[in-house]
């Protein structure tokens, strides 16, 4: 029967793919901890993901060569990405995943917003720690939205991150544009969760700090030609255009155009979406007089930043991303925090509860991103902007914000 | 014969018990998408396999279904429509936008049909990441609410009405179970009707079933109608597990993705569409990481998953070019499609051999 | 008023650049009646070969003088060299055997080759966008308040160009009546003596060599190109060809300029709206074919039973 030939079939490829796990999964006679990572590992995101999914790696190998007795570290990475770009239904695949597996006592990630927010009610059932490198958007931590992501248990805390988020980057930048004595801004933002937010909240920092929004667009996806655009913003005499995006979704493409739009003297400042060497290729000799915000230190000004850096070209033979060392840092907060729940066990393997309390209580730790803490909210206790200006074709650091709360 | 009957019960029981089997939960939720894909195959099945009618958008009905289920199930405008209920609503939502969206493409020929779908399936995702005001733009709908049950269905001792666990996809798996057995029952009811038949008739020659008395507007509005309720049902299936929707989760990709299901498992044909589809989903989603892993264990720097448009270009090119009546074929139509490929007398002949109703 | 003519210059420039993939598509339409839906795709790979080509000869910027003229021409050369093999072999290796099958067939292995195209290009430049260098120096003329690079006026000037060297293949060369012959009435061209595979070969040559030169015209004007941009250029540039008459060259080229002046006037009119560009043109896509298939001057053909 023709259904039974395809039974057997089925029944094949379900058996090469049994033995394909069953292969991949690793044997050890000490107690393994796993670090859960979950960031787009593929396509597109693959540029920030891998680097950043690099910095973990690079903190457990040498949690390692110290381990508690008994105890080893290994990190256990899924791709969220499908279809070349970040998905939220596979973060919570790779999230339900972490937590069915009871060595997982800790996860990392995700890299997008959106893709946090299918993650974090999976996490906050569980009692899980989630620590992500990048999300930048607000309501992840705070406000209405938050409590909705949290409703298994509303009152514990279980995410946290160790960048600063978009309203402090937006109204930085609305700061720093007022103090560059610009007035009038046309906004422009790629119409995703990053972007699109970051515009938001520049625009309504900007206004409050005194300045005209002349016009707040967004992009359709794929865009290349941005002429009719600039045209209409061009007509309305802007001092300066915002962009909330990244370069892949037109950041840099959208900044020389606006050279044949007769604005090559106006400036332009953006978010760390532009933040990449790809926007200085893209743009051309109009990167120049751009500026932008960073939610992280410039590694090469901490002196604490040295050694990661050093290692990490060491091991991986390329340079940290933009995020390596957030992720990094937030590495050595969950194997400190294990090793700190392992020992009050008696050296038994701790409970995730226990993991997830003492990273709660995070003051003051040493990392290559400087002095690390978490609020009650899981935000960063010490957020920190860079600002940096493109001129000579290359990109200069003006200047660091620690905007401490 | 008989081995293949009972390697059929066989994996039919192991279907039924598997999430009691597996306790990894990411597996049977897995599963569960793997499922909300069969639906959508289903449904396009009716649209494609059964009326012939090009559909290259069918994202959109999946993203109108789920975004019904986020709009009146949400905190987002504080309806709160229970989730079975939202299975009717859902389905009849699609189906209406089915009529609305087929209703321009009735005179319109295959591959003009076609390029206008595609279109559609640009415009829908694409109006509701614009409208922010009802959809929250870019960042989608979260918090959705979750389908409640009587306690002993979900495992608690008691009748009281529980939520379905954030981190158990097992309740999710048998809804989806029994959407997809309610599926397969109503197609193949519709494709022995006299509205298959219709269908049929259309495929195979438009003109001809008119002049034949076939309502023709009728009978591609009902096709269009009845695919897309299935992509209601899977929308509200898939909304609800994962708890929020996005705009990007209803790309192109997404109708290409079901329609290369279609294509792999056996256009028009029932059976072939659910093998076709898991199959699918299954390279998408356990083949290729696997074997990305296998490959970065033995030092080897290749990703799979960055081949996977690749894989389905080549399963769209290779099964239309050699085997265009998919895997588990009908007989009717592999009669059909092979015309191109025989003698132009001799498909004359095996089109005259009419053998009754299509058999799944 | 300025802002107007402004948005004139801008919506012909990219509708320039839908012209010339639009070309490619009616030329194949009105010869097999089959989307290639791979010729979006054709399109980036000439970008891509364009790209290869510079590269190889060490230009990273702009050029000029007589270097600029035989670098031009070399590379919009090899470009449409390779492209032109690049559509003989899809149509050969994909196409022709489903010459006779139902309609659905032929339009899915069409998706199919435009997925494997698409990865091909991901996989050999990556995922993220590529910049293109310069080449062709791109002074702004200033003409009362309205600024139009050098670039635009290639473009434009370009797709005309290349519409009036297609017509006059078409109408004034025998393989051009053979081509005609067959889009009419494919047995009986075939009855008359013309070979039907060179002739439908030839379609495909000349069709995605104007993709080519199409793609090397894209990233110079643009300078930047992407994997992913035959998808949506592709799409556009089909609307065009239905919008002005599918099979009628004049139209593909009046289409595509159509379709980028609605793009810039929807930008520069709807309030926001540079997120609505896609519907609205996507719209005009559905309206065209619903209300008027044959497109602007295009002839209502009847049914064939």
């Amino acid at each position: 029967m023709r259904l039974g030939s395809a039974v057997g079939r089925c029944a094949a490829v379900a058996l090469v793919s049994a033995l394909l796990v069953g292969c991949t999964s690793s044997q050890s006679s000490s107690t393994v901890v796993k670090i859960g990572v979950e960031l787009p590992l593929s396509g597109g995101d693959a540029a920030n993901g891998i680097p950043t999914d690099n910095g973990v790696k690079l903190a457990v190998e040498e949690a390692n060569k110290k381990a508690p007795a008994g105890f080893s570290f290994a990190v256990d990475d899924l791709d969220d990405a499908v279809q070349g770009a970040h998905d939220p239904a596979q973060g919570a695949q790779n999230t339900k995943n972490f937590i069915s597996d009871s060595a997982v006592l800790a996860m990392i990630g995700p890299f997008n917003s959106n893709v946090a927010k299918a993650e974090i009610p999976l996490t906050n059932d569980a009692e899980l720690t989630q620590i992500s490198p990048s999300n930048t958007n607000p309501g992840l931590t705070l406000g209405d939205d938050a409590k909705k992501l949290r409703t298994s248990h509303p009152d514990v805390n279980n995410y946290f991150r160790v960048c600063t988020t978009d309203d402090k980057q937006g109204a930085a930048g609305a700061q720093f544009a007022r103090k560059l004595g610009l007035k009038k801004a046309f906004i422009v933002d790629d119409n995703e969760t990053y972007g699109k937010g970051l515009a938001d909240v520049f625009e309504a920092a900007f206004k409050k700090a005194g300045g005209t929004v002349l016009g707040h667009e967004h992009l359709t996806k794929n865009q290349q030609d941005f002429k009719a655009l600039l045209t209409k913003a061009h007509s309305l005499g802007p001092d300066f255009i915002y962009y909330g995006g990244t370069t892949v979704t037109g950041g840099g493409l959208l900044r020389k155009q606006m050279a044949d739009a007769g604005m090559a003297s106006v400036p332009y400042v953006g978010g760390d979406g532009i933040s990449d060497p790809d926007f200085l290729k893209q743009a051309g000799s109009m990167a120049n007089g751009s500026y932008y915000t960073v939610a992280a230190p410039e590694t090469s000004k901490l002196a604490s930043a040295k050694d990661f850096v050093a290692a990490y070209k060491a091991k991986f033979k390329s340079d940290v991303g933009p995020y390596s060392a957030n992720a990094y840092t937030a590495a050595m907060i969950e194997i400190a925090a294990i090793e700190k729940a392992i020992q009050a066990n008696g050296n038994k393997l701790p409970a995730r509860l226990d993991v997830l309390k003492a990273v709660a209580a995070t003051k003051d730790f040493a990392s290559p991103i400087g002095q690390v803490g978490f609020d009650a909210n899981g935000d960063t206790t010490a957020p920190i902007l860079s600002i940096y200006k493109i001129s000579g074709g290359k990109a200069q650091f003006l200047d660091q914000l620690n905007l401490k709360t | 014969m008989q081995a293949g009957r009972y390697s059929t019960y066989a994996l039919l029981a192991l279907v039924l018990i598997f999430p009691l089997l597996d306790r990894n939960n990411s597996h049977v939720d897995f599963l569960v998408n793997a499922g909300a894909f069969i639906l959508l195959a289903l449904g396009l099945n009716i649209v494609v396999g059964f009326a012939g009618l090009l559909d290259l958008g069918y994202a959109a009905f999946f993203a109108i279904g789920s975004y019904s289920y986020a709009m009146l199930a949400s905190p987002q405008f504080g309806i709160h429509v229970p989730f079975w209920v939202m299975l009717f609503f859902a389905a009849s939502i699609a189906a209406l936008f089915g009529i609305l969206l087929g209703a321009p493409t009735l005179r319109l020929r295959g591959d003009y049909l076609a390029i206008v779908t595609l279109g559609f399936g640009e415009i829908v995702p694409q109006t509701f990441l614009n409208l922010g005001q009802w959809t929250n733009g870019p960042n989608g709908i979260s918090s959705l609410d979750r389908p409640s049950a009587p306690g002993f269905l979900l495992g608690a001792p008691d009748w009281k009405l529980h939520l379905f666990g954030l981190n158990d996809a097992t309740p999710y798996y048998y809804v989806t179970l029994a959407l997809i057995a309610l599926g397969v029952l109503l197609a193949s009811n519709l494709q022995n009707s006299r509205l298959g038949r219709a269908w049929m008739a259309i495929r195979e020659d438009e003109l001809a079933a008119r002049h034949v008395g076939i309502n023709t507007t009728v009978t591609k509005l009902s096709a269009f109608a009845l695919g897309a309720s299935f992509s209601g049902l899977a929308g509200v299936v898939y909304s609800a597990k994962l708890n929020l929707v996005s705009p990007d989760e209803f790309q192109f990709s997404v109708s290409i993705l079901v329609l290369s299901m279609l294509v792999l498992g056996g256009m028009g044909n029932i059976w072939g569409v659910i093998v076709g589809s898991f199959l699918l989903s299954f390279v998408n989603g356990f083949l290729l990481p696997q074997s990305t892993n296998l490959a970065h264990a033995v030092g080897l720097n290749l990703d799979f998953t960055n081949y996977r448009f690749f894989l389905y270009g080549a399963i769209l090119v290779g099964m239309m070019l050699f085997r265009p009546e998919g895997l588990i074929p009908s007989r009717q139509r592999r009669a059909e499609l092979r015309v191109a490929l025989a003698d132009a007398g001799v498909a004359a002949q095996e089109q005259t051999e009419y053998e009754g109703p299509p058999r799944t | 008023m300025d802002i107007l003519l402004q948005q004139l210059v801008n919506g012909l420039s990219l509708g320039g650049i839908y012209a010339l993939i639009a070309l490619g598509y009616t030329m194949v339409y009105g010869i097999i009646e089959l989307i290639n839906f791979a010729h979006g795709d054709v399109y980036t790979l000439g970008t891509f070969f364009s790209l290869a080509v510079l590269l190889g000869l060490g230009v990273t910027g702009e050029v000029h003088g007589l270097t600029l003229v035989w670098v031009v021409l070399l590379t919009v050369v090899a470009a449409m060299l390779l492209c032109g093999v690049v559509g003989v072999l899809i149509e050969r290796f994909a196409y022709r055997r489903l010459r006779n099958a139902p309609r659905l067939a032929p339009l899915i292995t069409a998706i199919g080759v435009s997925f494997i195209l698409e990865n091909a290009m991901q996989l050999w430049r990556g995922p993220s966008p590529v910049a293109f260098p310069a080449v062709i120096p791109n002074p702004t003329l200033h003409l009362g308040g309205v600024e139009i690079a050098a670039k635009q006026i290639l473009v434009i000037v370009l797709a005309v160009v290349m519409m009036a060297g297609l017509q006059l293949f078409i109408h004034r060369t025998r393989m051009g009546k053979a081509m005609r012959a067959t889009a009419q009435d494919r047995d009986a061209a075939q009855l008359m003596g013309i070979n039907i595979n060179t002739t439908i070969a030839l379609t495909f040559l000349i069709g995605s060599a104007l993709a080519g030169a199409a793609g090397f015209v894209s990233g110079v004007y643009y300078q930047s190109t992407w994997f992913f941009n035959g998808f949506e250029a592709g799409l556009k540039g089909f609307t065009a060809a239905v919008l002005g008459g599918i099979g009628n060259v004049a139209g593909a080229m009046l289409g595509g300029f159509l379709i980028g002046l609605v793009e810039a006037f929807a930008t520069q009119f709807i309030p926001q709206g540079a997120q609505w560009t896609n519907v609205v043109v996507f719209s005009v896509l559905v309206l065209v074919l619903v209300f008027r298939p044959s497109g602007l001057l295009g002839e209502a053909l009847p049914e064939k039973v």
